[in-house]
Parts: structure tokens; sequence; C-alpha cells
């Protein structure tokens, strides 16, 4: 065990190093020109005069980018940049070159809380209630009301988050009924009353965002359960048990343990379906979360920002991974014993 | 269940898959041929030759195109037109009909810039298909080809592969869907390379552990004792057991697309085209408070459908390979 969870502990990290890596260098692929597009946005204010100017002002943002050498003028080769990223990340100085680092990481620490809380939500709903349905409706395997759930899940997954959102946002605060708020996660004001009330209104502004983010993942871990515990429920073993008089109650159990097995790997794979998930919901209801940072630092081409979410994300979807794998294991002594097939 | 059931889901999903093929040439407002002066000329089909089409003597297609009609009454001039079946544009403006409701003119209604929604729903299907469909392509040829191999020779390909998906899996879709709009302009062909990029891994995954089991079947031994190649095992008895599964990932695929096209371009970042599903429903939307329901109701429709029929008809396929497996 210690030695399997050593090298794929190894192996994390290189495939971290191999995803920042992609990133940095799609990234620099970009025809766009942080430099050029903020001089455009300081010209267009007035502040250069003329062409020499202009081109001066470029060249020095060029240089405080890191994109060219300072003495020469060279692009310099995307491998020397890539290191020198590298070489700040370790240091854990993941802020642009010219940027307040203290800044920087203010802003990513207001907003981690928000998106861990959304996620967190939606990942505890998602499977409390997964768990169960998909149990129930394994047992109904084939059955007319199994089928009737399971394709109306199957339109649930179908309609996009941006479209459920949209829709409830009109149904449910804007529109018709006005139950719940639109925007934020406080109401204006809320400082001064009494902390259960605060708490109240949190869950209050919680209730829609949590509701979009979690329908998918909720979809994914009914589906699986429900094809783990249908194949199970024709195993032999079931039909044994049933066989020999063992209360219904048991075998039911047996079942579920079953149906959470494939749960413990689909876990770390819904990550990057909830980081989605929050993108989206965070833009529409004005929270102040990590989807939203990244929305920001694409519209303003914040190349350090963007690297800083990918590795914000990756390392969660590393850990996710490496969890669902050890609970994998400790859960399946199949796994366990014959080493694996992953 | 039904076969009736099972021709509509196909026929839905390939109607709207030829629909956004094709959409130019179903809905415009310009011929797709027209005789004038005795010239023969195709200005429905300017996209393909590359030359945007003035109407003739300085009209737009359509004003030429109407004085024809009673023009042709009086003279039965030699001048005609053929025009699609559908005659309105997506960026064709009605300055009589903002925010028109649905009429049997314009079934769909007109938007808040008299623009005809069914023409622009239509115009949406091309974007999100021609985002799509190649993504889709390129993934499952480079999933099914990754995978087989990796399956097949097991070893250092193998190690090599999984790293590589398992890699890709730590790219959240749609974090990294918006880098690349944004870093990139939005243009068509970094988003469907990036789409393609990272559908790739579910093809892999699936050929892979697909291609485990079969090779230790005895079919394939006696086919290697009967002296088949390598290749032929692979194309003629194996590729073909696995096509099914392919098929599903295939669909399941197809409509992730269409909702990572529709909700970047709900976002405002996602590709330059002249209408999209996304666009028009962040419009919608937005007018819903004013009471233009078809704004916002025709587009999600669109949506909605052509997902769920690519989920019902993946669903069917995976549950018909289960039962005859």
């Amino acid at each position: 065990m210690h030695r399997w969870l050593l090298t794929r502990l190894l192996w994390s990290l290189v495939t971290l190093l191999g995803v920042t890596f992609v990133t940095f260098f799609v990234l620099e692929c970009s025809p766009v020109d942080r430099a050029q597009l903020e001089t455009v946005k300081a010209q267009s204010s007035g502040s250069f005069d003329d062409v020499e100017q202009r081109n001066e002002a470029i060249r020095q943002l060029r240089v405080r980018y890191g994109m060219i050498d300072a003495k020469t003028g060279e692009p310099l080769p995307v491998w020397d940049r890539y290191t020198a990223w590298l070489g700040n990340a370790l240091t854990l100085q993941l802020a642009g070159p010219g940027e307040d680092h203290e800044v920087f990481w203010r802003r990513l620490a207001a907003a981690l809380p928000v998106t861990l809380l959304l996620g967190g939500l939606a990942l505890t709903i998602a499977v409390g209630l997964g768990l169960p349905v998909g149990t129930w409706l394994g047992r109904q395997a084939g059955r007319k009301r199994e089928r009737v759930a399971s394709t109306a899940m199957l339109v649930a997954l179908g309609i996009p988050e941006f479209l459920l959102a949209t829709m409830l946002l009109l149904v449910f605060s804007v529109v018709w009924l006005q139950w719940f708020p639109a925007t934020g996660l406080r109401s204006n004001g809320s400082e001064r009353w009494l902390f259960v009330w605060q708490v109240l209104d949190f869950a209050h502004h919680l209730v829609l965002p949590v509701l979009v983010i979690s329908i998918g993942p909720f979809v994914m871990v009914t589906r699986f359960v429900r094809d783990a515990v249908a194949r199970a429920a024709t195993a032999p073993f079931a039909a044994s048990m049933h066989a020999l008089g063992i209360d219904a109650r048991v075998v039911r159990r047996r079942l579920l343990r079953h149906g959470a097995t494939p749960v413990a790997t689909l876990a770390g794979g819904l990550l990057p379906m909830l980081v989605g998930g929050s993108i989206v919901v965070e833009n529409l209801f004005a929270l102040d979360g990590l989807g939203h940072l990244a929305f920001e630092a694409v519209l303003a081409q914040d190349q350090a920002m963007v690297m800083a979410l990918v590795v914000l994300t990756s390392i969660v979807t590393l850990v996710a991974l490496l969890v669902s794998d050890v609970l994998h294991r400790l859960v399946d002594a199949r796994v366990r014993l014959t080493g694996g097939t992953a | 269940m039904s076969g009736l059931r099972r021709w509509l889901l196909w026929s839905f999903v390939g109607g709207v898959l030829f629909v956004g093929l094709f959409a130019p040439l179903l809905a415009n407002d310009v011929p797709l041929i027209a005789s004038v002066d005795g010239r023969l000329q195709f200005p429905a089909f300017a996209d393909l030759i590359g030359d945007a089409p003035p109407g003739p003597n300085d009209l737009s297609w359509k004003t030429w195109w109407s004085r024809l009609d009673s023009a042709d009454a009086n003279d039965g001039g030699e001048d005609w037109a053929f025009m699609p079946p559908w005659p309105y544009g997506p960026l064709e403006t009605d300055t009589m009909r903002f925010r028109a409701g649905p009429t049997f003119a314009h079934p769909f209604g007109n938007d808040d810039t008299g623009r005809d929604v069914l023409a622009r729903v239509v115009h949406g299907a091309r974007t999100a298909v021609s985002l799509g469909l190649p993504a889709v392509l390129i993934a499952a040829v480079l999933g099914t080809l990754l995978g087989a191999w990796a399956g097949l020779r097991g070893g250092l390909v193998d190690t090599f592969v999984q790293r590589l998906i398992e890699l890709f899996l730590c790219f959240p879709t749609m974090l990294f869907l918006l880098f690349a709009a944004a870093f990139f302009g939005s243009s068509a062909l970094a988003l469907t390379s990036v789409m393609a990029a990272l559908f790739w891994i579910s093809f892999a995954r699936i050929v892979r552990g697909e291609m485990l089991s079969l090779r230790e079947r005895d079919f394939v031994l006696v086919a290697r004792g009967l002296g088949v190649s390598t290749f032929r095992i692979v194309v003629r008895h194996l590729l073909p057991q696995v096509i099914s599964q392919v098929g599903v990932t295939a669909a399941f695929c197809l409509a992730a697309a269409v909702v990572a096209e529709s909700t970047l371009s709900f976002l405002g970042v996602g590709p330059n085209a002249e209408s999209s599903w996304g666009t028009m429903l962040r419009q919608g939307s937005e007018q819903a408070t004013i009471g233009a329901w078809h704004l916002w109701f025709f587009p999600s429709v669109a949506i909605v459908s052509f997902v769920v029929a690519c989920h019902l008809l993946a669903d069917r396929l995976r549950r018909r390979e289960v039962t005859t497996a």
C-alpha cells in the first residue's frame, strides 16, 4: 500500500507538471498580445501621442511580462519562460510580473471558500441523494417506473446549466415568484442581524445556485449506482441469498455496498464537472468565487491568473482522483488484492 | 421499445445535423439560383465561393426578388429566382416587426431588431454542428486509435497512454474552453481543436478497456493461429466490436459539444457566428421580463431537445449493447 501510494503520488506530480506545461504552451500560442492590448487601452485614453513613445511602452511591458529579453529585445523561447514561471510557482509566487503578490493571493483566498462551499454542498447532495435513489432504481431495473425515472433523469441531464439557471432565475426570483434572491450570498445590511437570521439568509441565497450545480452530478451518481446495483441484483450471490431465505433488508444492504463502490471512483471524475458548473452559476448569480475570477481573468487576458487557476483546479482534481483511488482500494478488496487493473 | 420511437430519434438527431450542415441553403435571404439579365448567379453559395453578392441593380436580393414577382405577372420576364425553402436570413432585419410574436409568416416570431427567429435557430444549429461535429469526429478517430493501440500492445505504450489520459482528465472542460475562447479570439478552429483535445480521452478509455478483454478471447487466438496479420485482426475483427461503444460515446460528446458551444456563446465569448443558440438565449432572457417569451423559448427548446435526443440515442445504444452481450 505504501509503495503503491508513493508511486501514485509521484505520477500525480508529473501529471501536474504536464498540465501546467500544456496550459502554458497553449497560452503562448495565443495571438493575443497583452502588452499591445494594454497600450491600446492607454492610447484610447490619450496618454500616447506619438508612435515612438507607444512602441517604447509596449517594449517595456513585454520586458515586464517576461516576453522578451531586456537587453537584446529578442523574444524569449517558450521553454525559458516556462521554467521561469515554474521557478516562481515553486515559491508560491503565482502573481504575474509587476503585480502585487499580496493582492493576487487575497483575490484567490476570497474566491476559494465560495467555490468550495458550492462544490462541497453540490457533491454532498449528489452523493447523499444519488446513493439511495440509485439503489432503489437498481432494484427496480427493467420495470416501468424505473424506465420512466431514468428517462426523466436523462432529460434533466440534457438541460444545460446556464439554461436551468436562467429559467430558475426567471421563475423564482425575477418575473413570477419572488421567492429567492437573484444575486450575491447575503442581503444588504445583514451584518447587523442576529446570527441565526444571518445563517438563514445565507442558506436562502444558496438554494438556487446549489440546486443548479448539483443536478448534473446527482444524475451521474444515480445512474452509476443504478447500473452497479442492477448488475449485482442479477448476480448469483443475490439469488442464492434470497434462496437461503436471508432477510430482504440484509440483501438490500449488500446490494447497497455494490452501489457505493463505484461512487468512490466517480467522485474524482465529478470535480471537473463541478468546476464547469461553478463558472456558469457564479456568473449568473453574481457570486464572487473562482468561476467568476476565471471569467474576469479571461476577459482581461490575465495569463498569471489563468495559470494560477489551472494549477489550483488540477491540484484539487488530482487530490480527488487520488483519494477516490485510495477509497476504492479500501472499499473493494478485489482491487486491493489483485493490484487493480487501472 | 417500438421501432417508431427509434426512427423518430435517429431522424431528429440526423435532421438537426443536416439542418446545421446546410443552413445557408435552407434559410437565407438571397436566392439559391437567380437569373439576372440572362446570367445565372448563385448568391446563397457565396460562403463557398468566397464572393459576397451585391444584388442586381444595387438592390438587395430580397427587394429585387419581391419586385420580380409582380413584374413577372405582367410581361413574363426572363429574370427569375429560386429561393431557399425558408426565405429569411439570420441577419435580415424587418423594421416593422420588432419583437413581434409568432405568426403564420414567422412561426417563431421576430427578435428585438426584427430578425426572424426561425432563421436564427436554423443558423444556430449550423454554429453548434460546425463546431461540435468535427471535434467529435477527430476525437473519435484519435481516441479509438490510441485506445486500441494501448489496449492491444500493453506495456510501455499502455502506461504512456494512461498517463496521457490522466493528464487530460485534469483539465476542466469548461474552464479550458473559456481560456481558449478568450486567448484565441473565439476562433472556431481553436475551439474545435480544444474540444477534440478534451474529448478524445472518453473514446480512448472505452476502447482501451474493451480491447483489454477482447484480445484474450479465443477467436483472436484462432485468427492468430491461422496466420492472420495483426492489422487485419484489428480492423476486421476487433474494431467492429467496439464500434457501438464508440457510437455511444460520440453521441454523448456531441451533446456535450453543443452544450459547451451554447454556454460559451451565452457567456459572450462564443465563436464568431451569425447566430448561436446561446447568444439568442442570453438576449431572450434579458427581454423575458417585457413579455417576449418567444425569444427565449425557441432556442431553449432547440438546445434541450437536441441534447436530450443525443442522450436518449446513446442510452438506447448502450442498453442494446448490454442486452445482446
